[in-house]
């Protein structure tokens, strides 16, 4: 553009400085030819001037198209930035935290601190049985809990022996219980760990029932996991009270493992495959102190082994199903070290001496539906276990008979569990289990007698309603007929729970 | 010079050969597509849009689920672990399943802070932010404001903004594409939302910015502009001021966006299902205000809305709020037509 300008202005001038632009121009008269040049002159300052306007003119154009031209280019940069701007304008402004609210600040600095949740779990109890349910019934249980010894009644009956003083079971109170307070703390630790721990209070003090530290990041599915905890395997033993479907847990359970179930110090592998189902398998390493089936005694004519004392095996299996449908299936063996002391006299001093192994195996099932209406309405759930157990066990010490040291008493029970839901109204639930136990009810005393005990069953229903996912409140009746070491006996029993959580949201598992 | 030993020369090979295979497998790995796994089918629909070829996408709620009740199952566990990216709607929405899904997968690199774990409302417009404490008395209350902020397409489109940024950090080879998706992306919810013409002379970003500042009638009025027939903004003009009514206060984005006004809900509180005495309090309310619309999602009953409907002559409609939720709703933008054109049958 400028060179174009500055050429033709050379021209121009060109055109000026050389007069001899035609070559070949004859001499005419000089005063004329004088007048003439003047006009000529003359007329090339009008057209440089007409030029000069012409150009700049020209260069006032390109000068705005050029500017147009970068308007539109931020113009497509600065919509977007404005956009932004009024979107930031219409965010309501940061609550100062000093009128209680939740500022950005302060939410962060809490978030590190632990989730912490409370479940308070109480419920009224009644039943038909003249002392408590814990000592009557289930303490009697044949062959689970008491096996008849060598002495038999006139009868021929084996007469009832007493069995081991289960002071730590708590058993059920007729009247108001409070099972207890759950405390609830959960973090993560680190990027390598998280932690949580469950307490248990009560009117009998602060029991620790969980304390778990967790791996997080190990590769190809691994998970390590220790602490004091709730075995994995099958369905309820992993459960805390508060989150069965019935307020009390399975008979079979009860019997072979007790009031908390398997619980135990120790340490844990799982494998969830990379497979395109689920599937999870998981070994543990416990120290074994299960009063009922992994028990550890100290005494003398025992011998002191040092835990750990038991290993728990389970897997795992989820098939991809359905949208609403959802099951697994899972399998579980255990295998420990296992010692008892009776008191086949009940003259208060134990004189029957134990020791030897348990080992159970089971198979647990749940199928989920999930119909899409809210409020659990129309949800199913069936689920149930199958438990086998065996204790093989030694006689090291016999003051009452000593003939029987070094003979066997090995017993075996099984028992199973059935249970199906309902949502049959918005917020309701309505629940039916069947509890058999003893189907296998064997003993092979070490005198040599093998009776045959026999099974039990119970049958119990609940109905629950639940406001909102942090509370509950359950009504459940109970019909049993429970094979007891002297004889049949049949028991109802009725519950009336509340239960409520407050505290920080916890996820639930399948 | 040292000669190599035979042992040295075979260990060399097999070195070679190892990193050959190191090499093909780890080019096998770069070439693989992105696994994207999202907890809503809004999010995956998002999703899709922005990544495109690059990248499967899958959803763990289908849409026809309430996300906040729903039942963690194993299979979920196995999305998880194979994800590379999580996409999750936050504010407390998939609070009672999302982390017993992540610590079961055993997947670190989508635990909650990591880049393969991607919250989608870092940066949208949230609306019942609470301003004071708070406590369960109030219902099922959400602490981070109300989650349902997919139904206001401004936030659907900053969310695509966060999916392909995120993308962009973790497949950096592909950055230009997701920014080009993006732009698609938005231009075609722009023009849903203005209608092409609009956008073509005005730019959709600006419209947006008017929308939102209340401005944009003035300002197109000013330009001799007319709003667009067919398009979101043009067909819900004649939203603005009416009153309705929801079940549930899941529909505050898309009445903040479309000039509604929920003036109740069937639930008395969040979470808590309709009481006989508070749906009489409702169609009082109906009443006065002359409420003729009550709108739902599909998994509620239509007990309480019925009833409430033959009382006060107002309609029932029920609409999915979620992709997938209905037939028509197959993709975020088939939802949103749907959920105006629904809305807009009963209110013209």
């Amino acid at each position: 553009m400028l060179c174009r300008i500055l050429l033709c202005s050379s021209l121009v001038c060109a055109l000026l400085v050389c007069p001899d632009f035609s070559w070949a121009q004859p001499q005419t008269a000089v005063p004329e030819q004088v007048g003439q040049m003047q006009e000529q002159i003359d007329e090339l300052r009008k057209q440089m001037e007409t030029q000069r306007m012409f150009y700049e003119n020209r260069m006032e154009q390109l000068q705005k198209q050029l500017d147009a031209l970068s308007r539109t280019a931020e113009k497509e940069v600065r919509p977007e930035r404005e956009l932004e701007a009024a979107i930031a304008g219409q965010k309501a402004p940061e609550p100062a935290a000093e009128r209680g609210g939740l500022s950005t600040v302060g939410r962060a600095i809490r978030s590190l601190n632990p989730q912490i949740s409370v479940v308070v779990d109480t419920f009224y109890y009644a039943d038909d049985v003249d002392h408590g349910i814990n000592e009557a019934v289930f303490e009697q249980m044949a062959g689970f809990r008491a096996i008849g010894g060598e002495d038999h009644g006139e009868d021929g009956v084996p007469e009832a022996h007493t069995h081991e003083s289960s002071g730590h079971e708590h058993g059920f109170d007729e009247g108001f219980n409070l099972r207890e307070v759950e405390l609830f703390f959960g973090a993560d630790v680190d990027p390598y760990f998280s932690a949580y721990t469950t307490v248990g209070v009560s009117d009998d003090g602060a029991e620790l029932e969980e304390a778990v530290v967790r791996t997080t990041s190990l590769p190809y599915g691994f998970q390590f996991l220790g602490g004091k905890f709730l075995s994995r395997f099958g369905r309820i033993n992993q459960q805390h009270p508060h989150q069965w479907d019935f307020t009390d847990q399975p008979l079979i359970y009860q019997l072979t493992l007790g009031d908390h179930g398997l619980l135990e110090k120790g340490v844990q592998a799982s494998w969830l495959a990379p497979t395109p189902f689920h599937l999870l398998a998981g070994v543990e390493i416990l120290q074994g102190e299960n009063e009922l089936t992994f028990n550890q005694l100290d005494g003398d004519h025992l011998p002191d082994r040092e835990g750990p004392r038991l290993g728990v095996g389970w897997l795992k299996f989820s098939p991809n199903l359905p949208r609403k449908h959802g099951l697994q299936a899972g399998l579980f063996g255990a295998f420990g070290y296992h010692q008892e002391a009776h008191d086949e006299n009940a003259d208060g001093e134990e004189d029957l001496r134990l020791d030897g192994h348990s080992c159970f195996a089971g198979v647990d099932l749940v199928y989920k539906y999930d119909s899409d209406r809210a409020y659990g309405f129309g949800d199913f759930l069936v689920q149930g276990e199958y438990f086998y157990r065996v204790r093989d066990l030694d006689v090291e010490d016999s003051e009452l008979d000593p003939d029987l040291i070094g003979r066997t008493r090995k017993d075996t029970q099984d028992g199973f569990y059935l249970q199906a839901l309902y949502g049959f109204r918005p917020r309701y639930r309505a629940g039916l289990r069947l509890d058999m136990v003893g189907l296998t009810n064997d003993v092979e005393l070490p005198d040599g007698d093998k009776p045959d005990y026999g099974s039990s069953w119970r049958l119990t229903s609940m109905i629950d309603l639940t406001p909102t996912e942090f509370s509950r409140i359950r009504l459940q009746g109970a019909y049993g007929d429970y094979r007891l070491i002297d004889g049949m006996q049949d028991v109802w029993q009725i519950f009336v729970q509340l239960l409520v959580a407050f505290g920080t949201h916890g996820a639930h598992k399948f | 010079m040292k000669t190599c030993t035979k042992a040295e020369k075979t260990f060399l090979c097999m070195c070679l050969v190892l990193f050959c295979l190191l090499g093909t497998f780890s080019a096998e790995v770069h070439s693989k597509k992105l696994n994207v796994v999202t907890t809503t089918a809004d999010l995956a629909s998002i999703a899709r849009f922005v990544a495109g070829p690059y990248a499967i996408v899958t959803s763990i709620c289908s849409g026809k689920e309430d996300p906040h009740f729903l039942q963690a199952k194993p299979s979920y566990i196995v999305s998880a672990r194979d994800a590379d990216l999580w996409i999750r709607v936050g504010m407390d929405l998939e609070v009672g399943w999302e982390p017993a899904v992540i610590e079961g997968a055993r997947n670190a690199a989508i635990k909650e802070g990591s880049i393969g774990h991607l919250d989608a409302s870092e940066k949208v417009l949230r609306l019942y932010a609470p301003t004071t404490s708070l406590t369960r008395a109030m219902g099922d209350v959400h602490p981070y404001g109300n989650p349902h902020y997919w139904l206001d397409p401004l936030n659907g489109r900053i969310v695509a903004g966060a999916i392909a940024e995120r993308l962009a950090r973790l497949d950096p080879s592909h950055a230009e594409e997701y920014e080009s998706r993006l732009n698609e992306f938005r231009e075609r919810l722009d023009a849903r939302m203005f209608g092409e013409d609009l956008v073509r002379e005005v730019g959709g970003a600006g419209l947006w910015a008017w929308q939102v500042r209340g401005e944009l009638g003035e300002r197109l009025d000013a330009r001799g502009l007319s709003p667009q027939g067919g398009s979101w903004w043009a067909d819900t003009r004649m939203f603005r001021g009416v009153h309705i009514i929801t079940y549930h206060k899941s529909w505050v984005y898309f009445c903040n966006r479309f000039g509604l006004i929920a003036a109740a809900e069937l639930e008395p509180k969040p979470g808590i299902p309709p009481s006989g005495s508070h749906l009489n309090e409702v169609i009082n309310n109906m009443k006065a205000r002359k409420v003729r619309l009550i709108l739902q999602e599909p998994f509620y009953s239509t007990k309480a809305a019925e009833l409430v409907a033959e009382r006060t002559g107002a309609e029932v409609v029920v609409v999915a709020n979620s992709v997938g939720g209905e037939p028509e709703a197959d993709e975020y933008l088939s939802l949103m037509d749907l959920i105006v054109e629904r809305v807009r049958n009963v209110l013209k």
